[in-house]
């Protein structure tokens, strides 16, 4: 059964803000893992699913780069285990980001523009559509002027490349802009052939990704259970249960039944 | 019976532009019909079906008088959005026109534009399906489907909405001759079982003339309407077994090779006489040469031999390797295994053969005809440009941007910038996309000339008729192996999807027009 | 909504975007220092992903948008994303050139939603919606705008190198701004860090040292890449960009379309506009007579005649 984009968006959003709300490692390594299950279970053949490594090197990059920068400062335990956790922090946070490019589909995204942003989303679509096209176009142009003797790889030559790539595109959108004209876009109404379900599977996605979150922010709103972890003195951080487990909550889609063949 | 179409007094000229390009027309086309709109280029045949549905004036600026009523509504007051659901426009090479990823996307495109609900889409998209004989591409990808698959599918997205009249530009110029005849026979059976009105327009009249029930004729100075014999009469044009019986005084004059066939029972004719000269020496070479892309061989193994003189036409669906072939003779794909070379070496691309590719956008870039061939030429100092400005016949444009010409003109600059590197071979993919004959006849001199002067040529086409006029040597490719290879009577006189209309008539050894007009004078 | 309430809105959410990604700077002490600033941090965040939302909301959300731009977009986008995947060479991303030659040829509003839908579909391409994106969006946005705010020198030697000057300019200011956004959550409590008890003046100078240590060989590429390619591909693509939108038949606000109004030859039934304006008859001729048939100099009716000067947008009849 397959989740509707609109469900991954709600356990992104809920990921991403618990990883805000709180620096207490003992809530942001688990909802790492978190991510990296549903990653490895939900994840999208294609090229998608290369953006959990890359996120994961992002992840790893800030932290470095965070701790490193206490050497500007005064260098104490404080300093140390706070640049730390503020890059764990920033680190947790790219890393949902990173399951949930892996996850979703661009064009199922896109799709769920409001009406209001419907042209913009057409052309967020048609971008991704055209690209290839594109960059096909930049090999059979560079091979075709190859064939006069115009060799592209030098700067002053860089026209030859680029200006018969930009005019057929420009071509290609007089077609397309007539196309869509004659097919009646921007007529008013508009109807969907294929509305996307929301399943039980998002229902459940998307329920757990909620609940996690209000049980973070009630927490937040009230006596701040560990969220942030005093560092000055600096002491070893202590979890309350409910808030790991309710992380723990957030690997739910990990668990799902796989669904068929796409 | 009511009109489907009425042009009432309609001048029309662009913004930028001081003549008008349709001038006082009026015609009526009516409905149920199946209307061919050809003539020569500039002569204003696209422009008359952008008036049809709106395009012209809505989409692109200009000066108007006259109107138009398209399912008797006046497309003045009704922009090309709101004639959507009476009319529906297909373009030349629908591949730039899709908006959506999946087929069945695209197909409901434009309903949902009409705020259609959405059991009476899946009703439409069925019965679309069907009749366009399209259900196992529903699930693809509109990227990845072949030319006939794609112009389908842009007829059956076009149908979805159900409009009464259906306008296609071109729609089988792109196609290899099955997907012609298929795209053709579905907009039979649209006219002949539902009743649609459907207007295209076309340079290739070999199989659409004996469709047509009007022919819209698109001069310059005039448009004419009427009945195909009147028409191809006025404007002294048509397809071969036409342009036959009128030179032979048949009447009425055919316009089908099943016509045709019953005016030459009684004509007798003397056998030509053919003496081609033998071929020069080797120009290029390919011994068991094997050549592909990503660890599939196109090619497994070829033995071709180009000789100098020689003008060879590439024939064979699509898919059976010919560009394949082209790059590797030119020297952009190096061989996997065996060699390609001539006599000094490997071909150098570019010194000693030049390849104009499918797609001569490709390779213009510059901001008149004259620069583009001069800055081919710029690298060799002993050429003068205006000498493949005056053979391929441009000289009247030479200062104009190459992308303001039409299809066929941009063919040949493309082609002079290409000739202009003074290779000694010249190869051409395809040539003869939404050529139009003047263009054509243009090629076909300038590739004669060529190769008496000691060149060589190889073109790969789909256009039979294009291969009767020019090619000295026909080579048929299937799978990446040569299935045929011979002179041209003989080959193409054999088969039976890839022979021209004068050999269908008259029997093997007949090409072309003009060979059988001569040798009935005679 | 009237024309000026709709610039006002658009000028306001622009101020709104620029202080989202400002606010290290201007947000007085009163919000917090030391440790309690930094945990708030986060929700001030949340909050700016939503100004710019809105920012966004409003600049791309217009439903005013015809087939010609969109499909303007969508091609022009699609270079952006395919330019984009070479990667950042230090910093550089070809994708710029796009941003500021439409923008330069097609006017600020255009620019804007290019740079934004661009960004957000080469995002969506390589499987990279981060955080940063709204910012991101918003941020080469500006680029496209400022580049169609730029003046026009009718000599293409004068424009381009206005465009050149103006590519390194936005160069150093994307990677600025771009910066400024992580700097808080990055670089709090060290010596580089944002200091929220201080002043304005104090943070500038600990962001410049931070912008320093970071991002200023990058943006220092960016910058000279930008103004090689405006230098090299400026005028050849600026020419094509004309051209297509003179063939479109574009209305933008641009002074770039030259729509030449040739002499009309004589006979030529001269035209008028309807609805809109009423231009004056030259001839006099107002009747309101069907034309006779046959005499094709007749003056046709007034509903007969019409004259459209752009394709979308244009109140026909």
């Amino acid at each position: 059964m397959s989740v509707h984009p609109g469900a991954w968006v709600v356990w992104g959003v809920g990921a991403g803000l618990v990883a805000m709300l709180t620096t207490n490692p003992f809530y942001l390594l688990p909802l790492v893992g978190v991510s990296w299950l549903v990653y490895s279970a939900c994840r999208v053949p294609g090229p998608s699913a290369r953006s959990f490594r890359t996120f994961l090197t992002f992840a790893v990059v800030a932290l470095v780069l965070r701790s490193g920068l206490v050497l500007f400062g005064t260098l104490d335990a404080g300093n140390l285990a706070s640049a730390v956790v503020e890059g764990l922090r920033l680190g947790t946070l790219l890393v949902v980001f990173g399951t949930f490019n892996s996850v979703a589909d661009p064009y199922g995204v896109l799709r769920l523009a409001p009406r209001r942003f419907y042209e913009v989303g057409l052309a967020s679509a048609l971008a991704l559509a055209f690209a290839p096209r594109m960059i096909a176009a930049v090999t059979s142009v560079r091979d075709a002027q190859r064939l006069r003797g115009i060799h592209v790889s030098r700067m002053r030559m860089l026209p030859a490349l680029a200006v018969p790539v930009l005019e057929n595109g420009m071509e290609d959108a007089l077609v397309l802009a007539e196309s869509m004209d004659a097919r009646g876009h921007g007529r008013g109404r508009r109807s969907r052939y294929r509305p996307l379900p929301w399943t039980t599977a998002s229902w459940v996605v998307a329920t757990a990704a909620a609940t996690t979150l209000s049980i973070f922010v009630i927490t937040a709103l009230g006596d701040n259970g560990g969220l942030s972890p005093s560092l000055f003195p600096l002491t070893w951080p202590e979890a309350e249960s409910i808030l790991v487990a309710s992380v723990c909550l957030l690997a739910v889609p990990a668990l799902l039944p796989k669904e068929g063949s796409r | 019976m009511t009109d489907a179409v009425v042009f009432d007094r309609v001048t029309f000229g662009y913004p930028a532009s001081v003549q008008a390009v349709l001038d006082d027309v009026s015609l009526r086309l009516p409905e149920g019909s199946f209307v061919l709109v050809t003539g020569p280029t500039g002569g204003g045949k696209s422009t008359l079906l952008r008036a049809i549905n709106g395009l012209v004036p809505h989409f692109s600026g200009g000066r108007f008088s006259g109107r138009v009523l398209t399912a008797s509504r006046d497309t003045r007051m009704f922009k090309p959005r709101d004639m959507a659901d009476a009319v529906a426009f297909v373009p030349q090479d629908p591949g730039a026109s899709f908006v959506l990823d999946q087929v069945e996307d695209e197909l409901a495109y434009g309903m949902e534009n009409l705020g259609t609900p959405v059991a009476h889409m899946r009703r439409r998209i069925e019965e679309v399906v069907d009749l366009l004989g399209i259900d196992s591409l529903r699930r693809r990808s509109v990227r990845g489907l072949s030319g006939g698959e794609r112009q389908r599918v842009a007829i059956a997205a076009a149908l979805a909405a159900g409009p009464r009249v259906l306008v296609l530009d071109e729609p089988t110029s792109q196609l290899d001759p099955q997907g012609a005849e298929d795209v053709l026979a579905a907009l039979a059976r649209l006219v002949h079982d539902l009743g649609m009105t459907v207007v295209a327009a076309e340079h290739r009249l070999e199989r659409i003339a004996s469709f047509a029930d009007v022919v819209v004729g698109c001069l310059p100075r005039e448009v004419v309407a009427g009945s195909a014999a009147e028409v191809f009469d006025r404007i002294g044009s048509g397809p071969p077994v036409t342009l036959v019986g009128r030179a032979l005084g048949w009447s009425p004059a055919p316009l089908s090779v099943r016509d045709a066939r019953r005016h030459a029972a009684t004509t007798t004719l003397r056998r030509p006489r053919g003496a081609r000269p033998p071929a020069g020496p080797p120009a290029v070479r390919a011994r068991s040469a094997v050549a592909g892309y990503d660890g599939v061989d196109v090619i497994p193994g070829i033995d071709l031999v180009l000789g100098t003189g020689e003008r060879v036409a590439l024939m064979g669906r699509n898919g059976s390797g010919k560009t394949t072939l082209l790059r590797l003779l030119a020297g952009l794909l190096p061989p996997r295994a065996g060699s390609v070379g001539t006599a000094t070496g490997p071909p150098r691309t570019g010194v000693d053969v030049a390849l104009c590719p499918q797609e001569p956008e490709s390779v213009l870039f510059c901001s008149t005809v004259a620069e583009e061939i001069s800055s081919t030429v710029a690298r060799r100092s002993d050429v003068d440009p205006r000498r493949f400005i005056q053979e391929f016949g441009l000289a009247d444009v030479a200062d104009v941007h190459p992308r303001d010409l039409s299809a066929g003109r941009r063919l040949l600059v493309a082609a002079a910038a290409i000739a202009a590197t003074g290779a000694p071979v010249l190869l051409l993919d395809e040539p003869t996309r939404g050529l139009d004959p003047e263009a054509k006849a243009a090629l076909t001199d300038f590739l004669v000339g060529f190769t008496e002067r000691g060149g060589s040529s190889m073109f790969a086409t789909h256009d039979v008729e294009l291969a009767a006029a020019a090619a000295s040597r026909v080579v048929m490719l299937a799978g990446g192996e040569v299935i045929a290879d011979g002179a041209p009577e003989d080959v193409l006189g054999d088969s039976a999807v890839f022979a021209p209309q004068m050999t269908r008539v008259f029997g093997a050894g007949w090409l072309t027009p003009s060979q059988v007009i001569a040798a009935a004078s005679s | 909504m009237t024309n000026w309430a709709r610039r006002g809105l658009l000028l306001v959410c622009n101020l709104l975007g620029l202080a989202a990604f400002a606010w290290p700077f201007v947000l007085p002490a009163a919000v917090g220092g030391g440790a309690a600033g930094r945990a708030d941090a986060p929700y001030i965040g949340v909050g700016l992903v939503v100004c710019l939302g809105a920012l966004l909301f409003v600049e791309l959300g217009r439903g005013a948008l015809g087939a010609k731009e969109v499909a303007l977009v969508g091609v022009l986008g699609a270079a952006m994303v395919a330019l984009r995947l070479p990667g950042f060479v230090a910093g550089f991303s070809a994708m710029f050139i796009v941003v500021l030659v439409a923008g330069n040829a097609f006017g600020p509003g255009f620019g804007f939603l290019l740079g934004a839908t661009g960004t957000f579909a080469s995002g969506l391409f390589v499987g990279g919606l981060g955080p940063w994106l709204p910012f991101q969006m918003v941020a080469v946005g500006w680029v496209g705008m400022g580049a169609g705010w730029l003046p026009r020198p009718a000599a293409w030697r004068r424009r381009i190198a206005v465009l050149a000057a103006y590519g390194v300019v936005s160069g150093f200011a994307f990677g600025a701004l771009m910066n400024l956004w992580f700097w808080p959550f990055a670089a709090g409590g060290s010596e580089l860090g944002w200091a929220p008890g201080e002043g304005a003046a104090f943070n500038l100078t600990r962001y410049g040292a931070f912008y320093a240590v970071t991002s200023l060989a990058w943006d220092s590429a960016r910058a000279a890449g930008n103004a090689l390619l405006v230098v090299v591909l400026g005028r050849p693509l600026l020419g094509a960009l004309d051209r297509a939108a003179r063939r479109m038949h574009l209305e933008f606000p641009a002074r770039s379309i030259v729509e030449d109004e040739a002499e009309e030859p004589a006979g030529w039934p001269r035209p008028r506009v309807i609805g809109v304006e009423e231009s004056p008859d030259s001839t006099g001729q107002d009747a309101g007579e069907n034309p006779r048939r046959g005499d094709p100099r007749k003056v046709p009716q007034k509903a007969d005649r019409l004259r459209v000067t752009g394709g979308e947008g244009e109140r026909v009849g």
